[in-house]
């Protein structure tokens, strides 16, 4: 696959924001992003739609499709994910899965802090990880993880670095980790994963060739399959 | 005039299904990968656990389907998929599955109600069913009978109160250990036990309307009394009282609509006596009766893919901006 025509449709559902992207190596040729009112699966396709008509390419020009694989709110990430799938598949193309945490610390690589990208993981709990920076990016140093954000706030006071918080767990959270010492909130305009950050990501994946085939492609859930539901499920004999 | 292919696509509970079905009704291909034992540990269906496998095995099943079926994505004409009633997330994964190909492929996309797509069945085999028709649509989430009087024209004579039919299967079968899901483990017990047992047919000659959780609570009640009584023997009279109900209120209907025949779907329409009894009633009142074999019955994509296409001739297609409807009615 050429570098000159790598055309990259990057797709993103995983928290209450829904959006797409298309660009290549040029960057970002159009992108498009709705936050209001849990629409992932009515607005995902005609922004694809969208963004395919502003940047002026037929779909059949495109050669990968980028998805945020997540952790993130279930139903909106498999929006995502089923929809970027069956591009690929009915395209006959490869895919790339892009971590949705990778994505809120992407943006702020240029903070030298600690950055710990946290998302609203419902039920009282946030899906984050640590990263730090390098040379022209983030390097994620440890596992992505679901805690309450009482743990998170424990754990950074433990680990004692100044920390940069970024996403809309950290957001909705803030109180909690308001007096942290060292510790300090992005602003909420960067709390949603961007469209846009999954094309820059998934350009330099492909560069590496690091592309998954549709079937290979796997949401990450960090949880159980609801373990609230199942026990519901078995009370409710009569 | 060349055939015109529609692919289908159903998710709503835990059947993952894709089919090709011509315009002349000609079923190509029917692919279902049931989830049932992944469920079958917790009891019944967890809807998380039967989106995240939704997820997985849609475009393999897709990919299926147009392979069995011989043919190539460059071939289909419209894709259909179920957009409810069914368990939300499950639903959004074959509607955004759908809405992707329509887009790469350019093709027209429509959406499906799952219980118009059971009213279909039946002509999947038999495409010339003369009408009108009295469908009796049995499943673990709807009791309803339809008067079906000319093709998407249709109403509702009754449905149930409460407990779906399949539902009250599950619940019985638990109580008695048999396991999920509840249908099949009562229809094969059934088999082996007597009619012994004179359970309650509730709001049996009252109007259309069903009820199942009282005949479900008379069962529990009396094998906690009789605790001796032999399983299959409960078995037996309970599916007795559950037919009886079904097939006197499908043969008031047929009266009093008027109509050549009687036709079942659903998963319920699996039942050996049922489908024994239906065919009874219809000789003996000299109307037609159409029972689909079994892989009609329950969950599949052929019936999607085929009442896609007739609604699609009828309405034309639905705009990428629509979704899924878990509550979604039954209305002609």
């Amino acid at each position: 696959m050429g570098h000159s025509v790598m055309i990259i449709l990057g797709i993103e559902s995983a928290t209450s924001q829904v959006g797409c992207a298309i660009g290549g190596h040029e960057g970002v040729l159009a992108s498009v992003h709705s936050s209001r009112g849990r629409r992932h699966a009515e607005n995902l396709a005609p922004q694809i739609e969208f963004v395919r008509a502003q940047a002026r390419i037929n779909l059949s020009e495109i050669s990968v499709v980028a998805v945020d694989v997540g952790p993130g709110l279930y139903t909106g990430l498999r929006v995502g994910v089923a929809t970027a799938v069956s591009i690929a598949f009915g395209l006959g193309i490869p895919m790339i899965g892009v971590s949705s945490l990778d994505l809120l610390a992407y943006p702020v690589r240029h903070c030298s802090k600690l950055i710990v990208p946290a998302i609203d993981a419902r039920r009282g709990e946030i899906f984050h990880a640590n990263y730090r920076q390098v040379p022209g990016g983030v390097q994620r140093i440890s596992e992505p993880a679901v805690s309450t954000p009482d743990d998170l706030a424990a754990d950074l006071l433990a680990h004692g670095n100044e920390a940069l918080l970024v996403g809309d767990g950290a957001v909705r959270y803030a109180d909690m980790f308001a007096n942290l010492r060292g510790v300090e909130a992005a602003e909420p305009s960067v709390a949603y994963p961007s469209a846009a950050s999954i094309v820059q990501l998934a350009h330099a994946k492909a560069l590496r060739e690091e592309f998954v085939s549709p079937s290979e492609l796997e949401p990450v859930y960090l949880r159980k399959p609801d373990a609230a539901e199942i026990e519901q499920q078995k009370r409710k004999i009569l | 005039m060349t055939s015109e292919l529609t692919l289908g696509i159903e998710t709503s509970c835990d059947e993952t299904a894709a089919s090709v079905v011509t315009s002349e009704n000609v079923v190509l291909s029917s692919v279902v990968s049931s989830q049932v034992d992944l469920h079958a540990r917790y009891g019944g269906v967890v809807p998380e656990v039967a989106s995240r496998a939704h997820v997985g095995l849609v475009n393999p099943v897709i990919a299926q389907a147009l392979v069995e079926a011989g043919v190539e994505p460059k071939d289909i004409d419209l894709v259909a998929a179920t957009k409810g009633p069914g368990l939300i997330g499950s639903l959004l994964v074959g509607v955004s599955a759908a809405k992707a190909l329509s887009l790469v492929w350019g093709i027209p996309y429509i959406g499906v109600n799952h219980l118009e797509a059971h009213l279909y069945s039946c002509f999947l085999e038999e495409p010339d069913l003369e009408l009108p028709l009295v469908v009796l649509l049995v499943s673990g989430g709807h009791t309803i009978l339809v008067s079906m009087e000319d093709h998407l024209q249709y109403s509702i004579l009754g449905q149930t109160l409460d407990d779906a039919v399949g539902e009250a299967y599950d619940k019985v079968a638990r109580y008695l250990g048999l396991g999920y899901p509840g249908g099949p483990a009562i229809d094969q017990l059934a088999v082996h036990g007597k009619n012994t047992i004179e359970f309650p047919r509730p709001i049996i000659n009252d109007g259309f309307d069903f009820s199942f959780s009282g005949l479900k609570t008379a069962v529990i009640n009396y094998v906690r009394q009789n605790p001796e009584t032999p399983t299959e023997d409960v078995a037996a009279s309970f599916q007795e009282a559950v037919v009886e109900v079904l097939t006197t209120k499908a043969r008031k209907a047929l009266v009093n609509t008027g109509a050549k025949g009687l036709c079942i779907g659903g998963g319920v329409a699996a039942n050996s006596r049922l489908r024994e009894a239906v065919f009874d009633i219809c000789l003996e009142d000299g109307l037609h009766s159409f029972v689909p074999s079994r892989a009609y019955c329950t969950d599949n994509a052929a019936m999607v893919a085929s009442t896609g296409w007739r609604r699609f001739l009828e309405d034309g297609p639905d705009s990428l901006d629509s979704g899924a409807d878990p509550n979604l009615k039954l209305h002609g």
